[in-house]
């Protein structure tokens, strides 16, 4: 509704803003649980925040440290089953799965839908992946801004927060009694129409509040200066010495835990699984920090040592190259790579150790 | 169903036995001839299905100027092989593709081609070299320079005869280990460049083989005056996909499945690992 411009962005979704009394937020939720099914920040087991099918209203999160594992499961399952195979070795069928159905995916962090923007244009690019974006197209992400950005995040350091300017379908902002709902696509806009009554136009005061809510916590990230910069050139040319891979390379203990909660990791490797009578060509995560990544059936392997797959991560992420393809570096600043670590080659300490030359591990 | 990753049936048709561990596919589509419903290059590759047990890339070792039939050349090596060599005539199998660039067949017009390969690295160049022999008069001088471990291990020795005894095509077989009643050339392939007479200046040459003969060959080759651009190899890599998403074969930001398998040695040398 309102073009002025906020501290970085265009302000307002681009289908304009609206407002919810908080008091009134299960309601609108239990439309969007009379639609389909709902994916949301639930509390899991020990108090984690586990992102799950939701059935209730009550379920849902609204204030919670963002999950450890990253909402991508909803368009990348850990094992993606692509079809059926029956039949025997002389005569085989293929048989088509049934279309998954349309979800929602509410309160999703901005780094997390900057992660499945990311992976959209992946698999957009060059050959189409029409079995992940149909499944994207039918999945409508309500994203939730972060007025208090994580301790450990750096989006802002990757244009991925902590305020969302697009990719998003509804962007909710928490204003206390009121919530905001921008509306960024034709598929947000059904969901706020769903809520019929339960919105109502923005006020330009409202709007202002989100804008000073934005500033409030692009400050908070304080002065600290981003690296990427230093980082993309120096991996881009290779000029990163061997000996300092090697030293950071000393400091991971190869258990791809930084690959499995990447928002933008997207690896994976084609199995058959036994399934009834017959099998299921899957789709299955993998890690090109893993040895046998890359390994031949003839014993021979392109990257044998650590070092080797640190830098190959470290390429894909932040090289210009990929720069240029992806439209992005390969990180949303989400810094669960920074949580999970055993040792310390996380993305921040990774990216300063080049831009130094000195690692601190 | 995702297009990308579904595989189309093909009817095994015949199997020949190559050397002790090596065998050759011919592959008859169900939809269809193969010229029709699978048009491809020389150098482009296939994943083909072994249902339940999974899918791997194999070049696809035949021409177009053959299209009748596909065929591919397998060394049992693991588990997808070990299972395709189970599997006989009349049994199906599953394949996607073509993938890759394959070889720029028009780039070879009016050259002299030189085709160096080791073991296993013949059947990528074998579809090239049967399109070349079909297509003789637009193509200088044909020089396929041949090594393997053993004679046993020398793949296609039915059509090495028949190579030896064609006087548009020079070949030359060398072996590491002579067995008994071998009399031909011992030695590593780069010994039979003395051989023959390398044309650097007017040549394309095609590499093929194990990465450490790749890298002998190619350094040989450039100290005696071939230029980067005229060296071409195909490069192997673990692949999963064949269609530049899962990431297993990419070397710096190139795909060996999307942007090769077909390099030349200066866009090898180039890479970033």
């Amino acid at each position: 509704m309102s073009d002025q411009d906020s501290a970085r962005g265009r302000s307002a979704g681009p289908r304009g803003a609206f407002a919810i009394e908080r008091s009134r937020i299960d309601d609108w939720v239990s439309t969007l649980l009379a639609r389909g099914w709902v994916v949301a920040p639930t509390a899991g087991h020990g108090g984690d925040v586990l992102y799950a099918p939701v059935e209730t209203p009550d379920q849902v999160r609204w204030e919670f440290d963002n999950s450890l594992h990253p909402p991508k499961e909803v368009l990348l399952p850990q094992t993606d089953p692509l079809f059926e195979i029956r039949g025997e070795r002389t005569g085989w069928q293929l048989e088509a799965l049934p279309p998954g159905k349309p979800r929602i995916l509410l309160n999703a962090r901005s780094c997390d839908v900057s992660g499945m923007r990311f992976l959209r244009r992946v698999h957009e690019s060059d050959l189409p992946d029409s079995a992940y974006l149909r499944r994207d197209a039918d999945l409508t992400v309500v994203s939730l801004s972060c007025p208090q950005p994580c301790p450990q995040g750096f989006c802002i350091c990757c244009d991925a927060g902590p305020f969302l300017d697009d990719g998003f379908d509804v962007q909710l902002t928490d204003l206390g009694e009121l919530m905001l709902a921008e509306v960024g696509s034709a598929k947000g806009e059904a969901l706020v129409r769903t809520g019929n009554g339960l919105f109502r136009p923005a006020t330009e005061q409202e709007l202002s509040r989100r804008r000073m809510l934005e500033a409030v916590a692009i400050d908070s990230f304080g002065e600290s200066t981003c690296h990427f910069a230093s980082a993309m050139r120096r991996i881009s040319t290779g000029r990163v010495v061997e000996a300092l891979w090697d030293t950071m390379s000393d400091w991971c203990f190869e258990c791809g835990a930084c690959t499995l909660v990447c928002p933008t990791c997207y690896c994976f490797s084609i199995k058959d699984r036994q399934s009834g009578g017959g099998w299921q060509r899957c789709r299955m995560w993998d890690s090109c920090q893993y040895g046998a990544f890359t390994l031949e059936a003839s014993g021979h392997n392109p990257r044998p040592h650590r070092k080797d797959r640190v830098k190959r991560r470290f390429y894909h992420k932040v090289s210009a190259q990929y720069h240029v393809r992806d439209g992005t570096v390969g990180c949303v600043g989400c810094g669960r790579c920074v949580t999970v670590c055993l040792g310390t080659t996380d993305m921040p300490a990774v990216v300063a150790a080049i831009r130094k030359g000195v690692w601190n591990g | 169903m995702d297009d990308l990753y579904l595989p189309r049936l093909a009817r095994i048709t015949e199997v020949r036995d190559e050397t002790p561990d090596t065998r050759t596919f011919v592959l008859q589509l169900r939809d269809g001839p193969v010229a029709d419903a699978l048009p491809f290059v020389p150098g482009q590759f296939l994943e083909l299905s072994v249902f339940g047990c999974g899918e791997a890339p194999f070049c696809i070792a035949s021409s177009p100027t053959r299209a009748r039939a596909l065929e591919v050349t397998v060394r049992r090596t693991g588990q997808l092989t070990d299972a395709l060599h189970t599997l006989g005539p009349g049994d199906e199998i599953g394949l996607r593709g073509p993938c890759g660039n394959g070889f720029d067949v028009p780039a070879a017009r009016g050259k002299d081609l030189v085709f160096v390969a080791g073991g296993i690295g013949l059947p990528p160049l074998r579809g090239l070299i049967w399109n070349v022999l079909d297509e003789r008069e637009k193509f200088g001088r044909v020089t396929v320079l041949y090594g393997a471990r053993t004679p046993s291990d020398l793949v296609y020795k039915n059509e090495l005869a028949d190579w030896g005894r064609r006087d548009d095509l020079e070949l030359l077989v060398t072996v590491d280990r002579a067995e008994p009643g071998w009399e031909g050339n011992v030695g590593m392939v780069p010994i039979l460049f003395d051989m023959t007479e390398l044309r650097p200046a007017t040549s394309l040459v095609y590499v093929c083989g194990p990465p450490i003969m790749i890298r002998f060959v190619v350094q040989d080759l450039l100290m005696r005056g071939f230029a980067e651009d005229a060296v071409i190899s195909t490069l192997e890599r673990m692949m999963q996909c064949g269609v530049g998403k899962c990431n297993h074969c990419a070397i710096g930001h190139r795909y060996i499945c999307r942007d090769g398998p077909v390099f030349s040695y200066r866009q090898i040398r180039e890479m970033v690992e």
